[in-house]
This record gives C-alpha cells, sequence and structure tokens, in this order.
C-alpha cells in the first residue's frame, strides 16, 4: 500500500545506500511530499551549508496520494537549500516520475555527498544502483531521458534530469522530466550539478495496495465530475495555462518591460487564442495531453512553425513562458515564446528566472548601467527577439562576461554589476518574481512577500481574490475548517482580509503538495475546487488513514512552520531587501501606467502593506519580525526540532 | 465515522453557482457579468464601458481575450488623467509617472 513505500538515503560520496520504512507517525505529523521534505531538510542540512557543496541535502519526493486511484497525484517535489536565495530551495513539477518512483519502492530520497565524477541514480523495483553517466554529460534534457532509456532497454523508464543549465550551475537550473515538466524554482538542477548528479531513473512495477479500492474508485469519480466540470479547467483544457496570461493582461496585472508597465498592449500575437491556433497547425486538433491520472490535460503540444529551431517539437508553453519571452522583455512574437520556451526546456532552466533576469538586464542596458562593453556588442534593447534568445545561450551555457554574471541569479549579479542595478530588480528574498505586477493586488502582493521559497506564487496566492467573488461565497470557502469571522473583501483592491486570505492559502496550497497532487485540483483558480473538507475521503479510501479537515489544516501549518523555521536559520530577517518578507520599492513608489480604469495609477501603500503583513504572521502564530511563537511551535509538536528520527 | 457521511463539502455546494454563457467584465470595479451574443466576436460593457474581444472555448463557454485596445486604452489613460490631477497624484507624478 502507499504507506509501505519507502525512503532511501543515498551518498554519492561513499557510495552508501540505505533505506528505511517511513513510520506511520511521521506520516500523521507530515504526510508526505514537501512537508516530509521540509523536516528532513531541517534535521538533514547543516546550519549554513554551502547549496553547493556536499552537505547539502537533495530530497525528491511524491506525496501521500502519489500513484494511489486518487486524481491527480503526478507531482514530484524535489528540496534542498537554494543555490539562488541562500534560503529554502522547493520546487515541485508535473509528469510521470513520482508515480513510477513509488511502483519502485520509494517515496522520498535523501541524496548527499557528491560524486567523483558524473553519475545517475538508477531506481528498479526496490533497488538502487548509482552508475556511471560520462556519456551523459553534456546531453539536453530530452536527450538524457532516451539516452537512459536506450542504454536500460526499456522505453517505460521515468527520470528526472538535469541539461547544461545544471551542469553549468546555473544558480536557478531546473530538475526536469518528459519534455516540459520541470522543477523550476530555486535552483534544484544546479544542486544535482553540483552534487555531479545528471539523474534519478526510476521503473518499476510494485502493486500498490488501495486501502478501499471500490470506494476510493467510486469517490474519485465524484472528485473528477467536480473538477473537470469547473469553468477555470474546462479552458486550461482548451488553451492550457495561457489562458491565465490572456486574461492578466486584459485588466493590466502583467510585467512589461521588466517593471515599466503592467500591460503589454496589441499582443496579439502571443495571446492563447494564437498559440492555440499555432498547436492546431502543427499537431492536430487534439494537440492537450496531460500528467499522471490527471483529466484536466492543460499541456498543448506544438512544432515551432518558422525561424531556426523550425519543427522543433516541444510542450506548453505555459503562462510563464508567455511573460518571461513574451511581456518582460516585450517580444511580441509567438515564435520567439515558443523557441524560448523550447530552448529552456532542453537546458534545463527556469523559465520565469531567465526571463526576469534578461529584462532586468535589458533595462539596465537601456539605462546605461551596462553598456555594449558588458554584453559583448549585443544590442539588448527591450524588443530584440534575437537577444533575447542569444542571451538564454550565453546565460545557460555561461558565455560572456554577462552571460556568466546572470547565471549567479539577481542579487549576486547587482552586486557585480554596481551602480544602482539592484533597485531595478524585481525580486524576493533573491527569487525573481513570476510575470506578474502586483501594485493592483496587495492581497497578491503579500502573497510574493511573504513566500517561502522568495517571491512565488505557488506558495499562497489567493488568485480567486480576482473574481470578485459574492461576500457569501468567500466566507463559506474561508471560515473552514477552522472558524473566521474577520473582514473578507471581493474587491482585490482593497487591503482588508487579505491576510486571512493568504494564511489559508498558504495552508491549502501546502496540503496539496504533503499530497502530490496538483494546484489546479484545488481551490488555487477556482472556487469550487476541492480543498480540506474533501481530503479526507481521498486519503482515507486510499490509504486507511483517518484525519479530519482540521488535523490536515494542522499539519499544513505544522510543514509551513518547518519551512519558517528553516529560513529563519539560514538568515531571513522580516524587513531585508535581500533575505526578508520585502518588496521592491517600485512596487510602493512607482504607479502602474496601464490597465483597466480601477488598475492604473496604483501603488501598494507602505503603512498598509506592513500592517497586512504584521496581520498575516499573527495568522501565523508568528511574532513582530516574523518568528514563531514559542506556543505555536509547542501546539504543532515543533518545540523539539530538529528531531532526527528519520 | 465523519469519511463516511454523504453530507456536501463547501465546494461541492458551491458548484450550483457556476454559470455559463457569461464572463465578468475585467475592470476590478466593476466586474459587471456580461453575456455576449452566441458567436459575438467582442462585447461592450454597459456599466463602464469597457470593450472586449470574446473566444468562445466552447460553444456555452466564451472568455475574454482581450481588450478592445483603440477603446480601453483611452478609458485607461483618462483614468490616470484624473487620478494625477489629485494632490497625492502629482507627487506620485514628480517621481516620474
Amino acid at each position: 500500500m502507499a504507506l509501505d513505500r519507502k525512503i532511501a538515503y543515498i551518498n554519492l560520496s561513499t557510495g552508501k545506500i540505505e533505506t528505511s520504512p517511513i513510520p506511520v507517525e511521521i506520516r500523521k505529523k507530515f504526510l508526505g511530499g514537501r512537508g516530509l521534505d521540509a523536516y528532513l531538510l531541517y534535521n538533514h542540512a547543516p546550519q549554513g551549508c554551502d547549496p553547493l557543496g556536499p552537505d547539502n541535502p537533495l530530497m525528491i519526493s511524491g506525496g501521500l496520494l502519489t500513484a494511489t486511484c486518487a486524481s491527480a497525484t503526478a507531482r514530484t517535489h524535489i528540496m534542498a537549500k537554494s543555490p539562488l536565495t541562500g534560503l529554502l530551495g522547493s520546487a515541485n513539477m508535473g509528469g510521470f516520475f513520482a508515480p513510477e518512483m513509488a511502483w519502485a519502492g520509494f517515496h522520498h530520497l535523501v541524496i548527499k555527498g557528491k560524486a567523483k565524477k558524473p553519475v545517475y541514480i538508477w531506481i528498479h523495483n526496490g533497488k538502487i544502483e548509482i552508475r556511471d553517466a560520462a556519456h551523459l554529460w553534456g546531453k539536453s534534457t530530452t536527450e538524457t531521458q532516451w539516452a537512459i532509456r536506450e542504454e536500460l532497454g526499456d522505453e517505460d523508464i521515468k527520470s528526472a534530469v538535469i541539461g547544461q543549465a545544471g551542469e553549468k550551475l546555473v544558480r536557478y537550473a531546473n530538475v526536469m522530466t518528459g519534455i516540459k515538466n520541470a522543477a523550476g524554482r530555486t535552483g534544484m538542477g544546479a544542486v544535482m550539478g553540483s552534487k555531479n548528479l545528471k539523474a534519478v531513473a526510476v521503473r518499476g512495477t510494485m502493486d500498490i495496495r488501495i486501502a478501499h479500492p471500490v470506494e476510493a474508485l467510486e469517490h474519485n469519480k465524484r472528485f473528477i465530475d467536480g473538477i473537470t466540470g469547473a469553468k477555470v479547467n474546462r479552458t486550461q483544457g482548451s488553451l492550457g495555462t495561457p489562458f491565465i496570461w490572456g486574461a492578466t493582461n486584459s485588466w493590466g496585472g502583467l510585467r512589461n518591460r521588466n517593471f515599466q508597465y503592467n500591460q503589454m498592449e496589441y499582443a496579439d500575437d502571443i495571446e492563447p487564442e494564437r498559440l492555440d491556433e499555432i498547436a492546431t497547425e502543427t499537431i492536430g486538433p487534439h494537440h492537450m495531453t496531460g500528467c499522471f491520472g490527471c483529466q484536466v490535460h492543460c499541456r498543448a503540444q506544438y512544432k515551432i512553425p518558422s525561424g531556426p529551431y523550425a519543427g522543433k517539437y516541444d510542450e506548453g508553453p505555459e503562462y510563464t513562458s508567455q511573460g518571461a519571452f513574451g511581456a518582460e522583455p516585450d517580444c511580441r512574437s509567438a515564435v520567439t515564446v515558443l523557441t524560448g520556451n523550447h530552448l529552456v526546456n532542453q537546458y534545463g532552466v527556469d523559465n520565469l528566472e531567465i526571463g526576469s533576469m534578461i529584462a532586468w538586464a535589458m533595462e539596465l542596458y537601456e539605462l546605461g548601467i551596462i553598456t555594449s562593453k558588458e554584453t559583448d556588442g549585443l544590442d539588448l534593447r527591450f524588443g530584440n527577439d534575437e537577444a533575447l534568445l542569444e542571451m538564454i545561450h550565453r546565460i545557460c551555457l555561461r558565455k560572456g562576461w554577462l552571460g556568466d554574471v546572470l547565471a549567479e541569479g539577481g542579487i549576486p549579479a547587482s552586486e557585480k554589476i554596481g551602480k544602482n542595478s539592484f533597485d531595478y530588480l524585481i525580486q524576493v528574498k533573491g527569487m525573481n518574481n513570476l510575470h506578474s505586477d502586483e501594485r493592483g493586488t496587495p492581497g497578491l502582493a503579500l502573497n510574493i512577500a511573504t513566500a517561502s521559497r522568495g517571491s512565488d506564487h505557488l506558495r499562497s496566492r489567493p488568485a480567486i481574490d480576482l473574481y470578485h467573488l459574492p461576500e457569501k461565497v468567500m466566507r463559506k470557502i474561508y471560515s473552514s475548517p477552522v472558524p473566521y469571522d474577520g473582514p473578507l473583501s471581493s474587491e482585490h483592491t482593497d487591503y482588508e482580509g487579505k491576510p486571512w486570505q493568504v494564511f489559508w492559502h498558504q495552508n491549502c496550497y501546502m496540503a496539496v503538495d504533503c499530497l502530490g497532487i496538483c494546484k489546479y485540483h484545488t481551490v488555487f483558480l477556482g472556487a469550487t475546487l476541492p480543498n480540506f473538507e474533501d481530503w479526507p475521503k481521498v486519503i482515507y479510501y486510499n490509504t486507511g488513514l483517518e484525519f479530519t479537515p482540521v488535523e490536515l489544516w494542522e499539519i499544513a501549518e505544522r510543514c509551513n512552520n518547518l519551512e519558517r523555521l528553516f529560513n529563519l536559520r539560514e538568515g531571513l530577517t522580516r524587513n531585508d531587501l535581500k533575505k526578508g518578507d520585502m518588496l521592491n520599492h517600485r512596487y510602493f513608489d512607482e504607479p502602474t501606467k496601464r490597465g483597466a480604469p480601477d488598475v492604473v495609477g496604483r501603488t501598494i501603500d507602505r503603512q498598509k502593506f506592513k500592517k497586512m503583513v504584521d496581520e498575516f504572521y499573527n495568522h501565523c502564530g508568528w511574532d513582530k519580525q516574523g518568528v514563531p511563537a514559542p506556543g505555536t511551535l509547542q501546539r504543532l509538536g515543533l518545540d523539539h526540532e530538529p528531531s532526527h528520527l528519520l | 465515522m465523519a469519511n463516511e457521511t454523504e453530507k456536501l463539502s463547501a465546494s461541492e455546494t458551491l458548484r450550483e453557482t457556476r454559470t455559463f454563457g457569461k464572463v465578468r467584465c475585467h475592470n476590478p470595479s466593476c466586474m459587471e457579468r456580461l453575456e455576449p451574443s452566441p458567436g459575438a466576436d467582442h462585447i461592450k460593457c454597459a456599466t463602464c464601458g469597457m470593450e472586449f474581444r470574446i473566444f468562445w472555448v466552447r460553444p456555452d463557454l466564451p472568455r475574454i481575450r482581450g481588450p478592445v485596445w483603440e477603446v480601453n486604452r483611452k478609458i485607461a489613460a483618462e483614468a490616470l488623467k484624473r487620478k494625477l490631477e489629485t494632490p497625492a497624484g502629482k507627487s506620485k507624478a514628480k517621481e516620474g509617472v
């Protein structure tokens, strides 16, 4: 059954491999996936360890429900100390890797040390082997996966791999699986590269016994009906995640020309409908596909229609690539977006981070803070599609002065570039923001400021805040599973009630990440999608474990507090612009210039922002500096961490 | 046990509120529900005047493809001008709007 999947400790320095069961008591405290990884990180990473050194443990995991009958349990979670931020490193990808790892007998891997030469790990039905990867080094992410399948003679092998960006220790390199599934934030690919670990390959045929199979299947059908009936998922099944970019651009919530504008006008060629046309023209009408056990099918398949990469097959693009290679650098060509998407997938690098870094460099270039001397003659102006694509190559291969500097991440790069370059870097805790502009949406601004892995929309974003839901509906969602009778506002331009929403979503998304399911199957973009009240049955039917909704909420709180403890231990302080819960000054000082009438001319009010952070900390049970109070740690059973039980 | 009750969860009860055939105006202070005619390729919000291009995901599921730029740019420019005429707005303007 799911609960008998093991944890493996693999030391690449010594070659020692140990496995052990995961005690049920640990499951009851952390479930699995991201939550249990946070426990392992806090217990196994020495304080202040070098993120690219052998002491940094790399965790790869599935969630509690991975590979069961539950819907969309495809997610693989990866955690380590981040080489990008020096704080929590955490990334999550779809595809088929984690279910295959579960069928091979494992839910969690803890990889330590550093191999003397390139290696890959091969896991097959309970057995683990460290194999030579010299012949794989230098290959792209997809070439690597096929080479492993060919070598081991099994086309069903799934691999989590790095590309050249990970090998070159680009500090925001991805771990990838499949064509475009990316554990793509905080540089987990660089951690793999630092260990000379090219890939983890898995193949399994070990059954997972379902505790109550008939009920699990029946309940899953009900679940699927609810999920596929949501308008948001029907739209995603047709247009993929680009529909989010389209809607956000429509009202003025996108970053354009780094952070100068909040809307990309006349961007018709990169609108989701246009990208869908290209996918239809190059693949056919049935070009949408999905991850393991998912019915939404939000991933498009396409071929690049023209240009130097014409005919190359890829998948996506996600809305993040539209932002990274469209709006942020002000490039308006679908071919450029699709090509940029292809390049980052092959190199294995975070599209969000690299797009933001290049857009930042473009603004610095136009301001004269960097010149053609630093760019080696490249005309790095906004809207220069060729320069954008050239910079992707240079960063991933660390070519030229600027390519090498930008590969180090925003804060180190700003220190090398000097002058006032840092003022233009749109980051939190050292990680660049999503391609969205939160000046018109205080709740979303609070989310990116306080997210545990740096500026990020997938940790606590109350995205449904944009739907202008009636207060009655909001009250129904946000007063369960724990009571809440404080303020709530349907206006997404308001400050009131937003801290509770961010707190609620922080717990919701943590629970999802512990279970190993996709965020499109919860209250991320759809108000009517499952959350705490819906999960106990799924867990019970599939694993036999019994939880109440409140217990799941408390587990999520516990795991969020562990991540907070890790960040505090590694240097997070509340108002630190480089390592704190703070936004770039442009959010407060530069009003938006475009968008809907109620969005244009907006900034985040400093005092109201401070009050929101105070209130958010209070909901979390943290003091004014964002440190968990002793009573909070005691309530959540964290007062004796690290406890070294695993 | 709680797991065996057939009581609907909050998310399940909210599914009754799903509406098809309509979109919401993208102006945050408006958010009027707009019902495009079947197959229509654009719609104007009668409340705030913003105008949008429409795409049909399915015959019962329209979505806003994007603004009619000429119309909405003008509305935004007028709104920004009004805001900058306030004392607070003028102060921001000095900072480079």
